[in-house]
This record gives C-alpha cells, sequence and structure tokens, in this order.
C-alpha cells in the first residue's frame, strides 16, 4: 500500500475528519500522540524525502511557538487556576500553560496530517477525483484545470510587462506609496489579460461541444477501492485512540462551549 | 446552483479564483511575519485580503453563488498548488465565501453598492472568525483578547476585502476586459452618460 494511491477525496476527507476531532480538545496527549502517528505513516507509506517534509513542516513550528506564548501571555482565567508568575497585567497560570502548549500541538498535528496530504497527492488527481466521487460540476472543474493551466503563461506576461516598465524607464518602487502604485501597475492588467484569456477559452471549449453536462465519460477514471476505506477507517481510529489513550492517562479536556 | 451559468462566467470565475489562490498564498507569508510580530492578532490585520475574490467575483459577475464559489475555488486552488495548510483549508474557503454570499443574497442580488460589498466583506469577517474560533481554540484565550480580534478582522474584512475589491474591480472595468460582464456594461453606461 501507498500513499500515493489512496483515492484523494477519500484522503482528503479522512484528514479533514481528523482535525475536526481533534478540535474538539484541549490536552496535549492528544495531538501528541496524532503527531506521531502521521509523522510515522507519512514516512512508512508515503516514501517520501525528509527534507521535502521539513521544509513544509518548519514553518509550523515557528507558528506553533507563536501560539503557545499568545494563549500564556492572554489565558482565559478560570476560579481556582494556580497561578506561577504575575506581573502587571500579565498572569502565567498552570493551566494556561498546559492551554497553550496544547493549542501549538494542535497546530503541529494539523501540519502533519496536512503535509501527509499534499506531498502524496497529485494536483489534476486531487480535481478529477472531486468531479468524480464528489459531484463538482464538469463545469467547474475543467475551469478550474484551464485556470490551473493559465499559471505559467501569466507568470510569463507578469515578466514581459517588468521588461517593458523597465524599457521605458519606470523607475524601481522605493517607498510604500510607491510599491503600492507598482502592484496596481501589475494587477490590473494581468488580471484583465487572464479574464480575456478566459472568454477565448470559454469559446474554445464551447465550439469544440464542451457542454457542462453530468452525464459524461472520463478518459482518466479515478476508482474507490476497500484499501482506500481501510486507510480512512485507520485515520480516524487512529485518532480516536489518541482520545481514548490520554481519557486513560487523565489528561482529555473537552472543548465545553465557552465563549 | 451552476444551471443558469453560462460557461463563459464559469471560466472567468475560476480564473479570477486561481490568480487570488496565488495571491493568497503570497499572503500567507505576510501573514506568518505579522504572527511573529503581534501574536494571533496579527493574522487579522491582513485576514481580509483573503475574502477579496468573494468580492470581486459577486460584483462582476452579480450572480447567485458567485462570492461562494469563487472563494471556494481559490481555496481548492491553494490545495492544489501544495501549500501545507491541507484540504481543511476548502472547509475555511467554503465557509468565509457563505459569510459573503449571505450578505449579497440578504439584497436578493441586487445592491452591490460600496457599503453592501463592505458588509460581504465583514459578513466573511464574522463567518470566518466564528470557524476560527473552534478549529483554532480561541475559547483558551482571554476574552478580551479575542473580542480585540474580531474587531480587526471585522475592520480588515470591511477594508481589505470589501473596499480593495471594489477598487480593482472598477479598475479592471476602466480597462474594457468586463464588457460582457454587468460591471463592464454598467460603467460604459456611466462613461456615455
Amino acid at each position: 500500500m501507498s500513499l500515493h494511491e489512496v483515492n484523494p477525496s477519500i484522503k482528503a476527507f479522512a484528514v479533514v475528519i481528523s482535525i475536526l476531532i481533534l478540535s474538539l480538545f484541549f490536552d496535549p496527549i492528544t495531538p501528541l500522540l496524532t503527531i506521531i502517528w502521521a509523522v510515522s505513516i507519512t514516512f512508512i507509506f508515503g516514501r517520501i524525502s525528509f527534507k521535502k517534509w521539513i521544509l513544509l513542516f518548519a514553518p509550523f513550528l515557528f507558528i506553533a511557538i507563536i501560539y503557545v506564548w499568545s494563549t500564556m501571555l492572554f489565558p482565559r482565567l478560570h476560579a481556582g487556576d494556580s497561578v506561577i508568575w504575575k506581573w502587571g497585567f500579565l498572569t502565567l497560570t498552570a493551566e494556561g500553560f498546559q492551554r497553550g502548549v496544547s493549542l501549538g500541538l494542535r497546530v503541529l498535528s494539523f501540519a502533519t496530517l496536512s503535509i501527509m496530504f499534499t506531498l502524496t497527492t497529485k494536483p489534476t488527481d486531487f480535481l478529477l477525483s472531486l468531479m468524480q466521487q464528489c459531484k463538482l460540476p464538469p463545469k467547474l472543474a475543467y475551469g478550474i484545470m484551464a485556470g490551473y493551466r493559465f499559471l505559467p503563461l501569466i507568470k510569463e506576461e507578469f515578466q514581459t510587462l517588468q521588461n517593458a516598465h523597465r524599457v521605458r524607464g519606470v523607475a524601481r518602487a522605493r517607498t510604500i506609496p510607491e510599491k503600492v502604485k507598482q502592484i496596481k501597475r501589475y494587477v490590473i492588467p494581468l488580471l484583465a489579460g487572464a479574464i480575456r484569456k478566459a472568454e477565448r477559452t470559454a469559446l474554445a471549449m464551447e465550439s469544440k461541444g464542451f457542454t457542462g453536462d453530468k452525464n459524461r465519460i472520463f478518459y482518466r477514471e479515478i476508482t474507490v477501492s476497500r484499501i482506500d476505506w481501510l486507510f480512512f477507517t485507520l485515520m480516524i481510529g487512529a485518532v480516536l485512540l489518541s482520545t481514548f489513550i490520554s481519557w486513560k492517562l487523565g489528561y482529555l479536556q473537552f472543548y465545553n462551549g465557552e465563549l | 446552483m451552476l444551471a443558469k451559468w453560462k460557461l463563459r462566467e464559469v471560466i472567468v470565475l475560476s480564473v479570477l479564483a486561481v490568480v487570488f489562490a496565488v495571491v493568497y498564498l503570497l499572503f500567507l507569508q505576510l501573514g506568518t511575519v505579522l504572527f511573529g510580530l503581534f501574536g494571533l492578532i496579527g493574522y487579522d490585520m491582513i485576514f481580509g485580503i483573503w475574502f477579496i475574490v468573494s468580492i470581486i467575483a459577486a460584483y462582476i459577475i452579480r450572480k447567485p453563488g458567485a462570492a461562494f464559489l469563487s472563494e471556494t475555488v481559490a481555496a481548492t486552488v491553494e490545495v492544489m498548488l501544495g501549500n501545507a495548510v491541507g484540504p481543511q483549508l476548502i472547509i475555511s474557503g467554503m465557509i468565509q465565501g457563505l459569510g459573503a454570499e449571505a450578505v449579497f443574497a440578504a439584497t436578493k442580488w441586487k445592491n452591490y453598492s460600496t457599503w453592501v460589498l463592505m458588509a460581504a466583506g465583514m459578513g466573511s469577517s464574522v463567518f470566518s472568525f466564528a470557524w476560527g474560533f473552534y478549529v483554532s481554540g480561541f475559547a483558551a484565550l482571554s476574552p478580551g483578547y479575542v473580542t480585540a480580534m474580531f474587531f480587526v478582522r471585522l475592520v480588515s474584512g470591511a477594508l481589505l476585502a470589501g473596499l480593495l475589491g471594489k477598487y480593482l474591480s472598477e479598475g479592471l472595468a476602466k480597462t474594457g476586459a468586463l464588457s460582457s460582464f454587468p460591471l463592464g456594461k454598467e460603467h460604459k453606461r456611466n462613461v456615455t452618460v
């Protein structure tokens, strides 16, 4: 079994539902166990190079740290929290610290699950699967694919604009107002060009007989097999097992509707 | 929802969403810098930019579903481009799009004045904040701080999505590229009169 072969929609749902479950809890153990699980799965069944993985993961470490200190500096105080340290309006409590660490680990658990998806899914397969399994209308799906193919063209156009500006002696923007003006000078022509191209593409698609009818056949069929459902069950099962272990250890803390 | 749409409109919506998906990813990096400087509230300052495609698509195309679909597609493309936030971004996109769509729906998709566009940006702010409250666990933060985050995001939605979206769309209308869309036609009428 390889993660690359799992049906993209099912993989996406497994990640999203895991995240929805993880969001219910405010304890450090559940996300920590999920992180260990997601990372092991990614490397055992994904055959991902560590370098690629860490490049995507590193920014989340930074985000997680900010989460921890934001929660520590501005905690929701409960009666009976044990205060560790107090200075001016800042109050650090043991419970606040634990919740901060939990939120930081939650960010990291989301990240590991998402990276597992991102690094093992081809973009076009994902879109085809959304159309074939999740009833995404073909009109929209092929529209997205056409738009996706425009990206390199738009990049080229951007370079052409840059060169044209340089040839005509437009000075490099230095101050912030100049930079804002410069952005406008690029954004409007690029968008206008993209819209014109989109209209021409629509015309071409229609003239070749594309109706957007939902009863169509596909050149590349994306299938769902038993292995896909096994994967789904395993992923959700692992998250539930993590919460169970956390509960057994006495850490589990529910979100109880505080506003 | 798409049955009443012309293919031309669907493709233009998709292309707008693709372009702004790239813009969104670039702003994610700016957001992370602000986040580092100001903490959680840093993201809220520029959160409005992530709703802008809803406003632009709805303002140009003026059909039910434009705000919702464009934001959802933009989020899907962000996932396709391989950003590490992952598939739950599509849910966030849907929720943000619904926030703007709700405001346009309240005017029965008839009124696209500046105030409505700003309110649509704020609609996205409200919806996305409720979602963030659950997923990011804002309940662990002090209520005062969370309230401040909410108001910063509300203002950001009104300005960076509503006003900036209107401004960009009108700049586009001036180029003539929108001549077959309601906004382009409206612009032409105003110029000739």
